[in-house]
């Protein structure tokens, strides 16, 4: 992690994942970082069941209109600090979906997004990496106080 | 008819490949009467993206790729079955070794999504080290997906007349070391799964689903093939190379002796599946012959010669969680004119309403979950009835899961 | 257990029934695989009126026909539907799939629901109603299956004349909100 911050967080990383109409890929990607292989749970990051516990914010897929409202209400109970990863294409700037009468996003549109991650669907490594970043930036956010 | 109350009991239940916070854009919504749920009332949409309506403004290679993000977990099936409607449509004859190739992904793909469902089946039961036991099974079957086609989800495997990439000879030897490690760890997934006590309590007359419905319904997949229906489109109508194949329908009497169309039959037809899949892969890769992996190797001949062709055609295939068939109609125009795709848990899901009519609320996530339902192909699901009406989330109905199995392991 | 018959006794059996109702039917063979095996594929076009007698006739030849899907399409001034039913399910390699197509005119797209012969066509009736604006009677359950509640009514999705997705509802993700 970033050296000579100070460890304004007393626990780790708690992620909330919302899926906003994806196809999964991400999705499953993301349960795979839990898994032994990956182990994101060795550095205390654990996803939540609800946004009021989370740190950070993971979304995938393009958002569809009937999930905009929920997203943004996702966001919106979530606490300060907070950071938002938005996971794969979709989000980030349609991918195949450019065109479409369902879709409201990118995610951009609905809520501000601090890190993107590329990828159909991004690997595990790619995931865990962006957690990471959240991290150093919330942290970083916090030394500025 | 007793006059029902207006209230009605709606339950949220997220149902997927989930982890414990993991929040799909589905929701059942349960109406009770009492303890009874009496009807089920579909509504579709929240991952409802527009596909077929983008899909009659691309070409048909485009529409491939398109096709492919249906659905993360299936994502060979649906454009195989586009490739093989097209295919049909304008005569183009695949060559046999890409017939065979494309076997051998079909059933690795198999192989990767019956284990994901086993490990997210043990985890609504309540049993998350399983969940991590069988996921870690995946990886292994992922790394050989990853070894053939370059990537481990969305593949891009497809080639309307075969397939991209071949598999050489040396690649025979990784292809046989992971399927050994499979075949290894099968005996400790099926003594975790069937042989448990837990397991058989929880699962066993749960969720019964009798031939009858099941053929009524138009069930696919799994879910039918527990209930004793021999449906299984490889078998039905073989495409690629399963006619040359050695294997037969598989259903629950195989194991166990009897069909009782429960929970348990379904996780025992999946478990003989991937048993099935491995020994079909050997086969293949014992039987392929030589020869072209593509009709026409040149993308932009295919799609000049795609422009000239008319008429309509179905593709229809085995995915792991039933049949999916797609409909194309061409006339003459570099897009197709009509496109429609159904991916098997439509038919999935109208069954669940004889299989949860006087269940338990805890048992609602396996009985619900044990049809595989793949929530990218299909969307929100409310079910409705008289009743009263209250609101539980997720996370109460996990627990109710959990703690009843922990009774039962006392 | 209903004796087989062959393709053409199939469509023999339709067109005795139905004469003139029945028209254009063909009958496909396909081929898979080294040995080859080859299938069967059946397409005809049903004339509305004598649609739900059709699949009712269909029950004769299989208990228990397998529906797939309903695809349909508009076509200048008529919306056609095609049921996808197969039969023949249970051994190897005898599986024959058979087609319908119901041409229904747009000033007036109805059609009888077929949920009391076969209860599994209830989504994709629902869907045909949604996306084309087919109106299919005796439907037991009438609601939106696909596009949320508050999609505007009238407009199908799957139109390319005037009441299809146009306008304001498409959305071009990737071009920035001016």
């Amino acid at each position: 992690m970033a050296k000579g911050l100070p460890k304004s967080f007393k626990k780790a990383l708690w992620v909330y994942h919302i899926n906003s109409g994806s196809c999964n890929g991400c999705d499953i990607e993301i349960v795979a970082s839990l898994c032994p292989r990956y182990d994101v749970e060795r550095f205390g990051i654990k996803l939540v069941g609800s946004p009021r516990h989370a740190d950070a914010l993971l979304t995938t897929g393009p958002v569809t209109r009937q999930m905009a409202d929920k997203v943004k209400r996702a966001y919106e109970q979530m606490p300060d600090p907070k950071a938002v990863i938005c996971v794969g294409n979709c989000g980030n700037t349609g991918d195949v979906f450019y065109e479409s009468y369902n879709l409201v996003g990118p995610i951009d549109n609905i809520i501000p997004v601090d890190i993107h991650v590329a990828g159909c669907p991004p690997r595990p490594e790619a995931i865990i990496m962006a957690v990471a970043k959240a991290w150093t930036k919330l942290e970083t956010l916090e030394a500025k106080k | 008819m007793s006059t029902k109350t207006k209230s009605k009991t709606t339950y949220q239940i997220p149902v997927g490949p989930i982890h414990p916070a993991l929040k799909e854009p589905v929701m059942f919504e349960f109406e009770l009467d009492g303890e009874k749920i009496v009807d089920v009332d579909v509504s579709l949409g929240h991952v409802h993206r527009g596909i077929e309506w983008t899909g009659m403004r691309r070409n048909p290679v485009q529409v491939l790729y398109l096709a492919e993000r249906i659905c993360g977990i299936c994502s060979y099936c649906h454009p195989m079955a586009f490739a093989l409607a097209t295919e049909r449509v304008a005569g183009i004859q695949v060559p046999e070794r890409a017939e065979y190739l494309r076997v051998i992904h079909a059933e690795l793909e198999r192989i990767c999504s019956h284990v994901l469902w086993a490990g997210v089946a043990a985890h609504e039961i309540g049993f998350d080290s399983v969940l991590f036991l069988t996921w870690q099974i995946r990886e292994k079957a992922l790394d050989l997906t990853e070894y053939l086609t370059g990537n481990r989800v969305t593949k891009a495997i497809t080639m309307i007349g075969g397939v991209r990439r071949d598999i050489t000879t040396d690649m025979h030897s990784t292809i046989n070391e992971g399927l050994q490690f499979i075949k290894d760890n099968f005996e400790k997934l099926r003594r975790v799964y069937l042989d448990d006590k837990t397991f058989r309590m929880r699962s066993q007359d749960v969720g019964i689903l009798t031939k009858e419905d099941a053929l009524k319904l138009c069930a696919a997949g799994p879910t039918t093939r527990a209930s004793g229906v021999r449906k299984d489109v490889r078998l039905d109508q073989p495409y690629f190379a399963f006619g040359d194949l050695d294997f037969d329908y598989v259903t629950p009497d195989v194991l166990t002796g009897e069909v009782n169309g429960d929970v348990y039959d379904r996780i025992v037809v999946r478990l003989l599946e991937v048993k099935q899949s491995v020994e079909l892969i050997e086969q293949c890769i014992k039987q392929m012959p030589e020869g072209e992996i593509v009709a026409e190797p040149k993308v932009a001949k295919l799609l000049a010669s795609l422009k000239k062709i008319k008429g309509e055609g179905i593709g229809r295939m085995e995915a792991p969680r039933g049949e999916v068939i797609h409909y194309v109609k061409y006339i003459e125009h570099e897009f197709p004119y009509s496109w429609k795709v159904r991916a098997p848990t439509y038919n999935n899901i109208l069954p669940w309403i004889p299989m949860l009519l006087g269940e338990q609320i805890a048992d609602i996530p396996i009985v619900a979950a044990s049809t595989d339902p793949c929530m990218s192909c299909t969307n929100r699901v409310a079910i409705v009835d008289g009743g009263k009406r209250y609101q539980l989330n997720h996370e109460d109905l996990h627990k109710l899961s959990v703690e009843k199995t922990r009774r039962l392991m006392k | 257990m209903t004796k087989q018959l062959t393709p053409k006794e199939i469509v023999q059996s339709f067109t005795d029934t139905f004469k003139t109702k029945i028209k254009n039917p063909r009958i496909e063979t396909h081929a898979a695989g080294s040995k080859p095996t080859e299938f069967i594929h059946i397409w005809m076009n049903v004339d509305k009126s004598i649609f739900k007698e059709a699949v009712k006739h269909l029950t004769t030849l299989e208990n228990y026909p397998h529906l797939a899907v309903a695809s349909g399409y508009e076509w200048e001034n008529t919306i056609e539907l095609v049921y996808h039913f197969s039969i023949y399910f249970g051994e190897r390699c005898k599986e024959i799939s058979l087609n319908m197509t119901v041409v229904l005119p747009k000033s007036k797209p109805e059609i009888d629901s077929i949920c009391d012969i076969i209860p599994g066509a209830l989504i994709t009736e629902q869907e045909k109603q949604e996306m084309l604006g087919v109106t299919v009677k005796g439907i037991p359950k009438d609601k939106r299956a696909f596009v949320s509640d508050d999609f505007p009514k009238g407009m199908y999705p799957w139109r390319k004349d005037e009441t299809g997705a146009s306008g304001k509802m498409v959305r071009n993700l990737h071009e920035g909100d001016k």
